[in-house]
């Protein structure tokens, strides 16, 4: 963005320059132009004031020739004054002459033929002048002679003058054509100059007017974003800081004023001033962590707590990062956030935790209590009922008949602690996850049911299971419960059979596995040929201390399914049943692959 | 062989156990002489006696006041005096944490208190046949684990 | 005056022997009550001598022939279950029967009486102390060790081991290891 600026006012700037030379050329031109437009006046009119110099040379002559006719008639003396005064005055014109022409050579050489032919007419004029008496010279051959003379020397000159005009006149005509083609070119550069220098202008101007319309954007949205910036700080209790260390200057944005219990820039933005609010316990803190964050690049947040002015304590939370500008200035840009709330929050979800830990604690000393301390009464109370079954001898029918009964309440109740020791333990936090064969868990599961599968002749027919990542004791524990329920509700009729199936299942292909977590699943099925059970119990069998049928049908405390639901639940995998009533019942156990 | 005495000691807190084990003792045909302990302290301050007769199986309750059966079995293991005894831990509990911790810390059999007389009295017969037999045929100690 | 005397015998009888072996300057390690084990070769002359000074106590020395052949029956059960060279292709009561030349029930009875356990039971017993061994020492795969015991399959080693010991094959190693490692750390 500061980059394309940049480039921007590189390229005004190159279009200043351009313009700014072309209008110095413009002006070079013109001026160039108007001084030869002034020379080739001065020109025309050296030529002209050269012609009227040599025109009046001409006219002086003629004046002396009619001076000197109307004398001779008349040798009246007034006749001849022209032509005494003539030779003064072309005398004046040829010094003139001489000045114009200093520089012209050829001029000069011309005007000197002409000086003296000048004198030699002058002189035949004297020569004339000598006779006394115009009937001396009327008759007189001489002086006939001397007059065609005058008259020849007249014509000569006459057309030396010409001939010097018309020189002239070329020359000014070659040195205007001269001038003139400048004058014809200049005149159609200057203008075509000027038209490049408006385009360029023109140019410059759209630019500058289409970048001063992004500018304005830009700026719009930077206010905008001011605005929301400084509404994000409001909510979300954090203020803004720049620090520029050379100068030792600060900017606080209005939040952080605000963090404080202050006013919006109510005060000096100092380290000194802010300083003031740190609570008193966390400003040496305070200012070492500020000197380290001046020394690294990064630092971690720094934590510290300020005193409004009213009392209130809050927890503050900073964080700062430094950075050195174009100008080569080191900058710290920080963040501060309150998070009195979160520490709030933290501490009473840390009060609830510990209270919750407690309960736990509770509960599984409870559970402790339920399956060790309620054990040994109760152990001894059968160990005294089996010492007693030794004398039943000494007793009344009616006597052993009860102890019978009471043994029976005794067994029942061994076996429900025996479950809910069972159940507590399956509760437990510290599960550990091994990669384990669940050939050799099912081999101890069955192992642990050994003597009821050799006693109702039970066939287990099991698939070959992969390395499964388990809570092994847990899992022998469902493939117990699993296999032990199988054989408890056996069909009366027929041998116990169960069959023990793997597969890998795809969960997007399997109904019972829409809130499936991971995309693949171990699918072991337990199909056994019992007493079955309808479907709508399907859900209602893994709830504890569910049961559907009495005590003295099918003993059974209603706890080893829901051992089970939660023994698939620590795995993060699922436990479905399917039952047809009088054929047999199917349970299916997924557990994820990770 | 007839002759002998077996020695058997116990060291419980319980009154009502303690009878159950030296009735059981009575009623087997095992010539034993069972000595019982009312907690750990009492079974140490004897063993530690100069002229204590050793058992040649220890039964330890778990849990005593005083001193717990498990801190018995570490005293009695560091000791290397006592290094012939055969430890027995018989307690109400057997949790698989309990009974490899034991083990792993050097008992020799473990025993869930069982709740019926006769099954009392087999196992008890059985620990100190097979306790016998470890002992008579140079069969290695330290491979003695039994489980109840 | 009368004074009531209690008297341990054991103690007694024990701290006798001991001063009269002492005397007799003969090694020996006390295996039971009554039963003990020189841990030296003695002369036919120093066995006399040894019961003649017991015979002040009227104590006697013992060599009761069914103990010997008890000991006899323990021996080839161990040797027939440890090596395995001792290929056994009969079953161990005809195996015993022949190698001992007596009737197996009489074996049997007389194995009862003395050690109060069967034979068959301390065969098992010595069958499994093999395992563990073969478990501890040799890294072996139940398989194998199944194999090598002449178990029909690994299920049926590792529940006679269960049903012997209370514990699994595989909790035996466990413990086993871990008690190892626990006797290190605490040493």
């Amino acid at each position: 963005m500061i980059k394309k600026l940049n480039n921007n006012i590189n390229f005004f700037k190159t279009l200043l320059y351009i313009s700014a030379f072309f209008i110095l050329l413009l002006g070079a031109l013109s001026y160039r132009s108007v001084s030869d437009l002034t020379k080739s006046g001065e020109l025309v009119t050296h030529t002209y004031r050269i012609n009227v110099e040599l025109e009046q040379i001409l006219s002086y002559l003629k004046d002396a020739e009619t001076g000197h006719r109307g004398f001779l008639v008349t040798k009246d003396s007034v006749f001849l004054e022209p032509y005494l005064n003539s030779r003064e005055r072309i005398n004046n014109n040829f010094a003139e002459l001489k000045s114009l022409t200093s520089d012209n050579p050829t001029y000069q050489s011309n005007l000197k033929n002409l000086n003296s032919l000048i004198n030699n007419r002058l002189e035949t004029f004297k020569t004339t002048l000598e006779y006394e008496n115009p009937e001396d010279y009327f008759d007189s051959v001489k002086f006939s002679n001397e007059l065609k003379k005058g008259q020849k020397e007249m014509d000569t000159i006459r057309n030396h003058i010409n001939n010097m005009i018309y020189l002239e006149n070329q020359l000014l005509e070659k040195r205007k054509l001269d001038y003139q083609s400048n004058l014809v070119a200049t005149p159609l550069l200057l203008f075509t100059l000027l038209l490049l220098t408006l385009a360029i202008m023109f140019l410059a101007y759209l630019k500058i007017s289409k970048n001063m319309k992004k500018l304005n954007e830009a700026n719009e949205s930077l206010e905008l974003f001011k605005e929301s910036a400084n509404q994000s700080e409001i909510v979300s209790k954090h203020g803004n800081w720049t620090w520029h260390v050379d100068g030792n200057t600060f900017n606080y944005s209005d939040n952080l004023y605000r963090l404080l219990g202050e006013q919006p820039q109510s005060f000096e933005p100092t380290l000194e001033n802010f300083k003031q609010f740190v609570h008193p316990e966390d400003v040496e803190q305070f200012a070492h962590q500020i000197e380290q964050m001046m020394k690294n690049v990064d630092l971690p947040y720094i934590y510290y707590r300020v005193i409004h002015k009213n009392g209130t304590i809050k927890h503050l939370k900073a964080y700062g990062k430094s950075i050195v500008n174009d100008d080569n200035e080191l900058i710290l840009i920080g963040t501060t956030a309150d998070i009195t709330d979160e520490i709030t929050s933290y501490k009473a979800l840390e009060e609830r935790n510990t209270e919750l830990e407690r309960s736990n604690k509770e509960l599984s000393s409870f559970n402790h209590v339920a399956s060790h301390d309620l054990q040994e009464p109760l152990r001894k109370i059968q160990t005294f009922l089996s010492r007693l079954e030794e004398e039943e001898d000494k007793l009344s029918e009616r006597g052993v008949k009860y102890i019978d009964r009471i043994q029976n309440a005794a067994t029942r109740m061994r076996v429900l602690i025996d479950d809910l020791l069972q159940f507590s333990r399956s509760n437990k936090a510290d599960k550990v996850f091994e990669d384990s064969n669940i050939n050799l868990l099912l081999e101890a599961a069955k192992q642990d049911l050994a003597e009821v599968i050799s006693e109702e002749n039970v066939v287990i027919k099991a698939d070959t299971f992969p390395t499964i990542r388990v809570i092994p004791f847990q899992i022998q524990q469902l493939f117990v419960n699993i296999i032990g329920n199988a054989i408890k509700y056996k069909s009366k009729d027929r041998i116990p059979k169960i069959s023990i199936t793997h597969q890998i299942v795809d969960a997007s292909e399997d109904e019972n596995l829409n809130k499936a977590k991971k995309p693949f699943y171990h699918k072991i099925m337990f199909k056994d040929n019992g007493i079955g059970f309808d479907n709508q119990y399907a859900e209602q069998i893994f709830t504890l201390f569910s049961r559907l049928h009495n005590k003295e049908e099918y003993s059974g405390t209603g706890i080893g399914l829901s051992i089970c639901k939660k023994i698939t639940d620590n795995h993060k995998g699922f436990i479905k049943a399917l039952g047809t009533p009088g054929k047999g019942a199917t349970f299916i156990v997924y557990l994820p692959i990770d | 062989m007839q002759e002998d005495y077996i020695n058997i000691a116990l060291a419980d807190d319980d009154e009502d156990d303690r009878m159950f084990f030296t009735d059981a003792f009575e009623d087997l045909k095992i010539k034993s002489k069972v000595n019982t302990f009312n907690d750990g302290v009492y079974l140490m301050d004897y063993l530690n006696s100069e002229d204590a007769l050793l058992p040649n199986v220890l039964f330890l309750d778990l849990n005593m006041p005083r001193k717990s059966g498990l801190e018995c079995l570490k005293e009695i293991k560091q000791n290397p005096k006592f290094k012939d005894i055969a430890i027995a831990i018989y307690s109400t509990s057997a949790s698989e944490e309990d009974i490899e911790n034991t083990f792993v810390q050097g008992a020799n059999i473990y025993i869930k208190k069982p709740s019926d007389f006769k099954t009392l009295k087999k196992v008890l017969s059985d620990v100190v046949t097979i306790n016998w037999q470890y002992h008579t045929n140079n069969m290695n100690k330290d491979n003695f684990l039994l489980r109840f | 005056m009368t004074l009531f005397f209690k008297f341990n015998f054991n103690l007694l009888c024990q701290k006798i022997l001991d001063e009269v072996l002492t005397d007799q300057g003969i090694n020996y390690k006390v295996i039971a009550f009554g039963e003990i084990e020189v841990l030296e070769k003695l002369s036919k002359q120093r066995q006399q001598e040894l019961q003649q000074a017991l015979e002040a106590y009227h104590i006697e020395v013992v060599e009761n022939q069914k103990s010997i052949l008890v000991q006899k029956i323990k021996d080839t059960i161990i040797d027939m279950v440890f090596n395995e060279d001792t290929t056994v292709n009969v079953k161990s009561s005809v195996y015993l029967a022949d190698a001992l030349g007596h009737s197996y029930g009489y074996l049997s009875n007389l194995f009862s009486e003395v050690t109060y356990t069967s034979i068959e039971h301390f065969i098992i017993l010595q069958k499994i102390e093999h395992a563990k061994q073969l478990i501890i020492k040799e890294d072996l795969s139940l398989t194998e060790i199944a194999f090598r015991l002449n178990y029909s399959s690994v299920a049926h080693l590792s529940t006679q081991f269960k049903n012997t010991t209370g514990i699994t094959p595989s909790a035996f190693q466990r413990i086993i290891a871990k008690r190892r490692e626990f006797n290190q750390n605490n040493n």
